[in-house]
């Protein structure tokens, strides 16, 4: 069966793209998160096995949604997904369980290496 | 304004537009302006906040935007729809991302805001009172993309 993915970033653009480069890989998008309290919700009723993150976002900005989420469910697999690339922006993440912190703008291959090393396990 | 402030916002977009749609723009020669204000028919404005805080605009003519929207995209833009703005304003806030990282390499810690569209030439925004600095980058068989950067050092850290 599919790995089941939602998508987390307020641009439509980059839900697109995202989109296009999972389905086309064999993943199944279950949903579509424009905000991090949008993504919160959706990740307790879809249980998608992977959440791609963006950080910018109004509302609620990924990092919040993040430690919702890892609260919520602490095995939870999010992957940042995001044009802040600072350090101290990393690393907050990191220690906040992001498992891995992708750097817009971003070829398909990286997006898919991150996917699959999380998912394989 | 300091120009240690503008040189990490044209050094990101040369970056991004070459990983983005693998196109070096050439950087023209810096202007400035007493307040903030485009011609252009396409203009993303994103907020910056922290040790420097301000202002940014990306102007740019609409076929200049169909242009770069239609390479992001992978197939020609025929009318400016909310996809092809999208586009543009994750271009918008990639660059500022990008700038953000540069700026925080300096010292100078900075978060950005969402970009917002504004359509529409002769726009003048007043809501700061620093003058802008005017960053033309020439992109090849594009057009021209034109960074406006209004941004200040924060003198007095919030308790």
């Amino acid at each position: 069966m599919a790995k089941r993915i939602l998508i987390t970033d307020d641009a439509l653009f980059m839900r697109v793209t995202l989109k296009n480069i999972l389905t086309q890989n064999g993943y199944e998008v279950v949903g579509e998160a424009t905000n991090g309290s949008e993504s919160v919700e959706l990740y307790k009723q879809l249980k998608p096995d992977l959440v791609t993150m963006d950080i910018t976002m109004p509302e609620m900005d990924g990092i919040a949604a993040l430690k919702q989420i890892k609260a919520h469910d602490p095995t939870a697999n999010v992957v940042m997904c995001t044009a802040m690339g600072q350090k101290n922006m990393v690393v907050e993440a990191i220690q906040a369980g992001a498992k891995d912190f992708i750097v817009k703008p971003f070829q398909a291959e990286r997006v898919l290496e991150a996917v699959s090393k999380l998912l394989a396990a | 304004m300091k120009v240690q402030y503008v040189s990490p916002f044209a050094e990101a977009s040369v970056n991004v537009f070459e990983m983005l749609i693998g196109c070096k723009p050439e950087r023209g020669s810096l202007s400035a302006r007493p307040q903030m204000f485009t011609s252009q028919q396409i203009n993303i404005v994103c907020g910056i906040t922290g040790r420097v805080e301000g202002l940014v605009i990306y102007g740019m003519s609409m076929i200049t935007a169909d242009k770069i929207a239609s390479k992001m995209i992978g197939s020609p833009v025929v009318t400016f729809d909310q996809l092809a703005a999208s586009a543009i304003a994750e271009l918008g806030n990639m660059i500022s991302g990008h700038s953000a990282s540069l700026l925080a390499a300096e010292g100078y810690q900075c978060d950005i805001t969402p970009p917002t569209i504004i359509r529409g030439t002769n726009v003048s925004v007043t809501t700061l009172d620093i003058p802008a600095i005017v960053i033309p980058m020439s992109l090849p068989e594009i057009g021209t993309f034109e960074i406006n950067v209004s941004l200040q050092e924060r003198l007095a850290q919030a308790a």
